[in-house]
């Protein structure tokens, strides 16, 4: 398969050069940039290949150059790869810092959750009243009291009419306002 | 390890003379296409003429655009880049053969140029192939 993807670039690269040429000779200036596109890319794919080539040669060789002897003595005298986290495993004889850590962490929890606690209140109420109060106000008695005119406001005057309940609806025409 | 320093690389003979003979094919070959390229005019009779005969082939081009069109475009391109004009139109010689007069009539370089030209690719969809270019009596 290499021996085909080389023969192929070469035969473009050689075959594209002499059309140039000849397409040159023969004044035809776009076969002729055509053709010597043809070759640009066909050399560079050529000059890519040998550098790859070349690289993996080079890899090669490195990867042949390994001494087995030595590399089996780097092995067996590798050391153990550490535990990073030993110190969750259970001990009957050391306190552990895991404890330490859940105490803290629940302390400074509480302390947040405290804190958002009071922020919220002092300010959800004032503004939950203020919507409460204004949500009542569509529905409260009209400031002047329901019945404001002055038939009515004189028949407050008549006596036997003292009634609280009557009051609080005539607020303004009534005795006690 | 061995000293290498002071040590030339000797070169073989044969391959110097392989890169001698391979700078020389080069330097020839450069100058020779140089000598093809360039321009060299000589005198020519004002009233001589030229017949041009050239076939055509179409492929893939607008429906609206008759072969017709497209050759005498390429012509009339490729006359700018000569002395010479087209005479009368381009008259057509069966289906894909078309018949031309130039004049004045052109010289060595002029008619390599004007034959490269016509047969270059220079209209998409349109290639021309020169059969003859005979100058008239």
């Amino acid at each position: 398969m290499k021996t085909i993807a080389w023969l192929a670039g070469i035969g473009t690269a050689v075959a594209s050069g002499a059309y140039m040429v000849v397409s040159l000779n023969r004044w035809e200036w776009n076969r002729a940039l055509f053709f010597g596109l043809v070759f640009l890319i066909a050399e560079i794919g050529l000059a890519t290949g040998l550098v790859l080539r070349r690289l993996a040669r080079l890899e090669h060789d490195q990867r042949a150059m390994l001494d087995p002897a030595i590399m089996e003595i780097l092995k067996s005298t590798r050391p153990p790869g550490r535990d990073r986290f030993s110190w969750l495993k259970e001990s009957t004889s050391q306190t552990n810092v895991f404890i330490t850590f859940l105490v803290g962490g629940g302390i400074l929890l509480s302390g947040i959750a405290w804190v958002v606690d009071r922020v919220a209140s002092s300010t959800t109420t004032p503004v939950g009243e203020e919507r409460l109060a204004r949500e009542l106000g569509n529905i409260s008695y009209p400031r002047g009291g329901l019945l404001v005119d002055d038939v009515t406001v004189l028949a407050q005057d008549v006596p036997g009419a003292d009634d609280a309940q009557i009051r609080k609806l005539l607020r303004r025409a009534g005795h006690g306002s | 390890m061995p000293d290498v320093r002071g040590r030339r690389r000797r070169v073989h003979p044969l391959a110097l003379l392989m890169g001698a003979v391979g700078l020389a094919v080069g330097i020839l070959a450069v100058g020779a296409l140089r000598e093809a390229t360039l321009s060299t005019h000589q005198p020519v009779d004002p009233d001589s003429q030229t017949e041009l005969v050239l076939t055509a082939e179409v492929r893939g081009a607008e429906s609206s655009q008759s072969l017709m069109e497209l050759v005498d475009a390429q012509v009339k391109v490729c006359r700018l880049e000569v002395n010479s004009d087209v005479v009368g139109e381009i008259a057509p010689q069966g289906e894909h053969e078309f018949r031309a007069v130039l004049r004045p009539s052109m010289d060595e370089t002029n008619r390599r140029q004007f034959r490269g030209c016509v047969e270059d690719w220079m209209i998409d969809h349109v290639r021309l192939n020169v059969i003859s270019m005979e100058d008239m009596d």
